[in-house]
């Protein structure tokens, strides 16, 4: 139970992007498609999991002082290993994405994770929290990726959802991204007070 | 001490880890990362001299000689860049033998504006360059095209049709410098 | 003229917050006081001069020599962490003044993602010695540019009545929307 909770939360109660206000840089550069944002989010999943995965079978070993360093050089090899993969299988995504797949070292999501979570708790459990972080993350830039995209062509994913669409330039500009954001953001909001005053109204 | 010695050895220890681990994937990567270059390279050379078989390097990421079938030259292509209204503009042109006419461009990279400068990167702007006559050099209107190298600007991105025309002339100008026309 | 041009377009017309979204959490954060916005961009601004020229000397006379680019991340990373140690270090023992004015932001700013995304642009971008400077500074005093019009704005903002679900994040954003496309008046100033 307790750790289908900590698969769990990173979806909806602490989702990182739109509850925690993490990793902006990428949710807001790539997200101009729905493509870029899955691409981003996948390539955010693995550095997160494997770096995950590591710190918490490595926590026994690593001294207190030195913990930060180590979990920067764990995560920034595995930012390397994945900037590699993509440059050598997926040149277009890798294009698209440019200096925003090395910037995955510094976000602060899976720093925060490995701080917070994987260097205090079981294998198991850091694994599910990293993977729900992750999905977490995804939704969130397939979110915002798909309304962009919507409101900028009139299609998601490349396919066509309102033919004719007389495109909104400013979705794709850097403006478009923090508008979008800040109103999702807002949203979110709304429903979760929504709930927590339906949740009072039934303990009254 | 005890610690002190700890935490050195922790650290030099993930650090070889590390290095050995990027070691390998540098190894399994950097040939299929050249690879994509060299097509990346090929594909835009294609473009804009059509009619090419091979192409020889004069200056590495700069300058390209064309040959067609059986040998014949058939023009060089060359890379340029410089700024545009938002950011860097990087272009890849062919032009022909006599340097006289252009072939065709293409924009590499470029962070224009979307739906005005960025049309820089579309046919219709991209077009007017197949065929344009470069002598004495190319200049572009806001009105009806009226010279043979001449070009019309994007409505409202003068500045970005501008920038594309400048890098151009420009490096048309070093290319007849470095082949001695 | 070269310099001045990506002087310019480091701190206006690609302005690393509001164009490259580089730096947004301190810009979220730090964003509700003009007095804070202030000392954040400062410390910013010297760790992304500093951080620039660091960076620079160990890929030109370190990586690339030995050919270990794939350290690249690894490296700049953990550069970036000594250095604002250092500089932290540095100026609790020599000025307490600027330490208290300076410190409190300093330990934020190993995870500003606007100095790792800095150095990479550097490296992408085969920027000279000079000119990676040049380019650090602009961007540092870009960052500050921005932090303080938002600061200012905010702080007019506490007397404004804004929607609940949208106080905080949800209306910084939307106002660093605004002065996105206002910056965007900046474009063509580097015009060739």
């Amino acid at each position: 139970m307790s750790i289908f909770k900590d698969f769990a939360k990173g979806l909806w109660k602490e989702n990182p992007v739109f509850v925690m206000i993490l990793g902006m840089c990428p949710t807001l550069a790539v997200t101009t498609n729905a493509i870029n944002g899955f691409s981003m989010a996948s390539a955010t999943m693995f550095v997160l999991v494997s770096s995950s995965l590591v710190v918490s079978v490595l926590k026994r070993l690593i001294p207190n002082q030195v913990r930060i360093a180590v979990y920067t050089v764990i995560i920034a090899t595995f930012v390397t290993v994945a900037d590699y993969f993509l440059k050598a299988k997926f040149p277009p995504i890798s294009k698209a994405l440019g200096p925003y797949v090395p910037l995955i070292v510094v976000n602060c999501i899976i720093l925060g994770r490995a701080e917070a979570f994987a260097s205090k708790n079981s294998v198991i459990r850091s694994l599910a929290d990293a993977v729900g972080m992750g999905l977490g993350f995804m939704l969130a830039l397939v979110i915002l990726g798909s309304v962009r995209e919507l409101f900028a062509s009139g299609a998601v994913f490349g396919r066509t959802i309102i033919p004719h669409w007389h495109s909104w330039v400013v979705m794709i500009l850097p403006a478009g991204a923090f508008i979008s954001l800040g109103i999702l953001v807002g949203i979110f909001n709304l429903i979760r007070l929504k709930a927590k005053n339906e949740k009072r109204k039934v303990k009254n | 001490m005890k610690n002190a010695i700890r935490m050195i050895l922790v650290l030099v220890v993930v650090g070889l880890i590390s290095g050995g681990a990027l070691v390998s994937v540098y190894n399994y990567a950097s040939p299929l990362i050249e690879k994509n270059k060299e097509k990346e390279l090929k594909d835009a050379l294609n473009k804009v001299l059509p009619e090419v078989v091979d192409y020889k390097e004069i200056e590495a990421n700069r300058l390209y000689e064309g040959r067609g079938k059986r040998n014949r030259l058939v023009g060089y292509a060359f890379i340029a860049e410089g700024n545009g209204y938002q950011g860097k503009i990087k272009i890849i042109a062919g032009i022909d033998p006599g340097l006289k006419e252009l072939k065709g461009i293409e924009v590499l990279e470029s962070s224009e504006t979307p739906g005005l400068g960025a049309e820089i990167t579309k046919e219709p702007f991209k077009s007017q360059f197949r065929g344009l006559s470069v002598v004495p050099d190319v200049t572009f209107t806001k009105g009806a095209v009226s010279e043979k190298n001449e070009i019309q600007a994007i409505t409202g991105a003068t500045i970005s049709t501008r920038s594309v025309v400048k890098i151009l002339n420009k490096e048309i100008a070093r290319i007849r410098e470095v082949l001695g026309r | 003229m070269n310099l001045l041009l990506i002087f310019i377009a480091a701190a206006v017309t690609n302005n690393f917050v509001l164009t490259y979204f580089l730096g947004i959490c301190p810009f979220i954060g730090v964003s509700n006081k003009l007095e804070s916005a202030f000392g954040m961009g400062m410390a910013t601004t010297f760790v992304m001069t500093l951080a620039a020229t660091a960076t620079w000397l160990i890929n030109h006379y370190l990586l690339m020599p030995l050919r270990i680019e794939f350290l690249e991340y690894v490296t700049f990373i953990l550069t970036i962490a000594s250095l604002v140690q250092l500089v932290e270090m540095f100026i609790r023992k020599t000025s307490p003044e600027l330490y208290r004015a300076l410190g409190i932001y300093l330990p934020l700013i190993t995870t500003n993602c606007a100095i790792l995304g800095l150095t990479l642009f550097i490296a992408l971008r085969d920027y000279e010695f000079l000119e990676a400077i040049i380019f650090g500074f602009g961007a540092g005093v870009g960052f500050t540019l921005a932090l303080i019009i938002m600061a200012g704005i905010r702080e007019e903002l506490e007397f404004a009545d804004v929607p609940k679900p949208f106080e905080g994040t949800g209306i910084t954003l939307i106002i660093a929307g605004l002065l996105a496309l206002a910056f965007m008046g900046f474009g063509g100033l580097i015009a060739s």
